[in-house]
């Protein structure tokens, strides 16, 4: 018995011969068409009578290129188009219009070979067999990506030192915490050893430990073996242990695409000087105020914002006039610095 | 195709069955439980029509028929049944698809994988009561012919083939509307009197029985029912046969379409 998948054409792109830019996509835009409908009996009616549809333009007219080997993150608020963008990246949603190019393939129609190449990991869907050990989905992988056998266990070894799942494999999925099931998708999804890793949220409602042991398990295996990953995330912490890069993208579209550090200065107007006052009294929060802003003042700690230029002038200033133990120059709170992002935007003139 | 594609194909129908029968082994007591509910309907309406041929045979069918017909009907339900629409209505609407389509693998092979390793399980059982009941019971011993048996064996198949097709293709409906399921309950409701379930098609109206004749319902059940029990012969088991090649093509027919454009459709509104 035969299926085919829809459509069945497998389109292989040429690439250009000596490391090919991994991801591809041009102008992607993902308008949804949605039905709208006013509560209650009378709406349900109306809807079922003279149904009236409204577009959402999750994705607007996004443009970016990934390298092989870069770890990227999708960064932005809930219903951004994060998600959006990734299942166009894997083939299962297509675009609305726009190009997009994925390990040489077009995903939508790039068929098995394609499917080969990357590993999808949805960090609210579970593709382990619930009632069976983890293990079952392993060897289950293994003969859906024709995995032979010793390649299957030299890699089911790595992964589960990597992982530390040595404890886990002979239990039921549904035993496992929330943190070692996470553990086990990841296995499950690397056994085939894709080049191109996608991760929608991968820590979703991990504890701290645990997501630790994530971040620290997808830096190693892209050391190993120089994957590229494109994750989303909500925690800023993935993001900076990992992503060399971030998209910022909001409302459909993609705001900033760049170094995390690089967005920092250019995003962050302000330093922040944190203070340890040495004895001695006389320093009252007014005195303070007049270097600038007082963020927080508890002696003998206090934090100042002042702007970015003016930043080591005023620390001279400050270690001259005033009892100083300690100071410290620091860029704000990378949440400070993407919320800015999202509510602003990220102008060009804003350096 | 070569035969090491061929191989592959075997070790991943082997892995698939490996995971479906674990599986199953977990929830022994449903299992139990959708077996009896496989017995209790034949069983019941067996009764009915036992008490009606009280005082002889009923359009032909004695007692002794009754009895062969409703345990033959038993053994083909259970190899025949396709529980897919509730499968796809479920993956379609968790979002558990996703992961299926991002494998590479159709996700109707992990569908048809379950349906062998259910059937086997089932229909083995009922099988092995049936010996028991047939050793004691001379009236549900079956006639026996090598090839009647082998061509009972071929329409079973056809028709656990078709039932498969109308069950995934319901089900990809899902991909339009949250009453997939509704639809194929209807479909059971109706397959009840249709199909043979109920009573064997010889007993039902002449009206009824020609509605029945121009749809599926007869080759779904009734036609492997009564090839098993040696109640069709000649140009009727032709006949049967070829009803069943076409209403299985219109039905693959079916499922291709819901399949393209529910994808389509997936692919343009998401999951």
């Amino acid at each position: 018995m035969c299926f085919r998948r829809a459509p069945t054409a497998s389109l292989r792109l040429n690439s250009p011969p000596h490391m090919p830019t991994i991801v591809t996509a041009e102008r992607l835009s993902k308008t949804f068409r949605v039905k709208v409908r006013d509560p209650g009996l009378k709406g349900a009616l109306a809807a079922l009578l003279r149904p009236r549809y409204r577009d959402v333009h999750a994705v607007r007219d996004v443009t970016f290129r990934i390298e092989p080997g870069e770890i990227v993150a999708f960064l932005g608020p809930n219903g951004a188009g994060k998600t959006t963008t990734l299942k166009m990246l894997t083939g299962l949603l297509y675009p609305t219009t726009g190009r997009v190019e994925v390990a040489g393939f077009v995903p939508w129609t790039g068929g098995r070979d394609f499917k080969r190449r990357i590993a999808l990991v949805l960090g609210n869907r579970q593709q382990l067999v619930w009632d069976l050990p983890p293990e079952e989905t392993f060897l289950l992988n293994r003969a859906i990506y024709d995995i032979a056998e010793p390649a299957y266990r030299e890699r089911l070894v790595e992964l589960v030192d990597l992982l530390e799942l040595r404890d886990v494999l002979d239990k039921p999925v549904r035993q496992l915490s929330l943190g070692e099931r996470m553990k086990c998708e990841l296995a499950a999804a690397l056994l085939h050893h894709p080049p191109l890793l996608f991760l929608d949220e991968p820590t979703l409602g991990l504890d701290v430990t645990a997501q630790e042991a994530i971040r620290r398990f997808l830096s190693q295996y892209r050391e190993r073996h120089g994957a590229t990953v494109l994750l989303t995330s909500h925690y800023m912490q993935d993001v900076t242990a990992l992503a060399s890069r971030v998209l910022i993208i909001n409302r459909g579209r993609l705001l900033y695409d760049g170094a995390l550090d690089a967005l920092v200065t250019r995003m962050a107007r302000i330093k922040r000087i944190e203070l340890v006052l040495g004895p001695g009294d006389g320093v009252t929060a007014e005195a303070l105020a007049t270097f600038g802003t007082v963020k927080s003042f508890h002696f003998p700690n206090a934090v100042l914002e002042v702007r970015r230029e003016e930043a080591a002038a005023t620390s001279a200033r400050l270690l001259a006039a005033l009892p100083v133990a300690d100071l410290s120059i620091e860029d704000p709170p990378i949440e400070d610095v993407i919320r800015q992002a999202f509510a602003h935007g990220v102008g060009q003139d804003d350096a | 195709m070569s035969r090491l594609v061929r191989w592959e194909w075997l070790r991943r129908y082997g892995a698939l069955l490996r995971v479906a029968w674990l599986q199953d082994l977990q929830y022994r007591a449903s299992i139990v439980l959708w077996l009896l509910w496989g017995v209790t309907e034949p069983a019941v309406a067996l009764g009915i029509w036992w008490a009606i041929a009280a005082d002889g045979p009923v359009q032909g069918y004695a007692r002794a028929d009754f009895a062969r017909y409703f345990f033959a009907l038993m053994l083909v339900n259970q190899l025949t049944i396709a529980w897919d629409s509730w499968y796809l209505d479920s993956w379609i609407r968790e979002g558990e698809l996703n992961f299926r389509l991002a494998r590479p693998i159709h996700p109707a092979h992990e569908a048809v994988a379950e349906n062998i390793a259910y059937k086997a399980r089932t229909a083995g059982m009922i099988l092995v009561v049936w010996l028991i009941v047939a050793a004691a019971w001379p009236a549900v011993r079956l006639p026996f012919g090598a090839g009647q048996w082998a061509l009972a064996a071929a329409a079973v198949l056809l028709a656990a083939a078709m039932r498969f097709f109308i069950s995934f293709a319901t089900g990809l409906l899902a991909f339009w509307t949250t009453r997939a399921t509704a639809i194929m309950e209807l479909h059971a409701g109706i397959s009840l009197f249709l199909s043979g379930r109920l009573a064997p098609l010889a007993l039902l109206p002449p009206a009824v029985a020609r509605v029945a004749g121009f749809f599926w319902f007869p080759y779904m059940l009734a036609f492997p029912v009564d090839l098993l029990t040696g109640a069709v012969h000649g140009a009727a088991v032709v006949q049967g046969f070829v009803g069943q090649a076409v209403w299985l093509a219109v039905w693959v027919g079916a499922y291709r379409l819901t399949w393209t454009r529910g994808l389509r459709r997936y692919g343009a509104v998401g999951g």
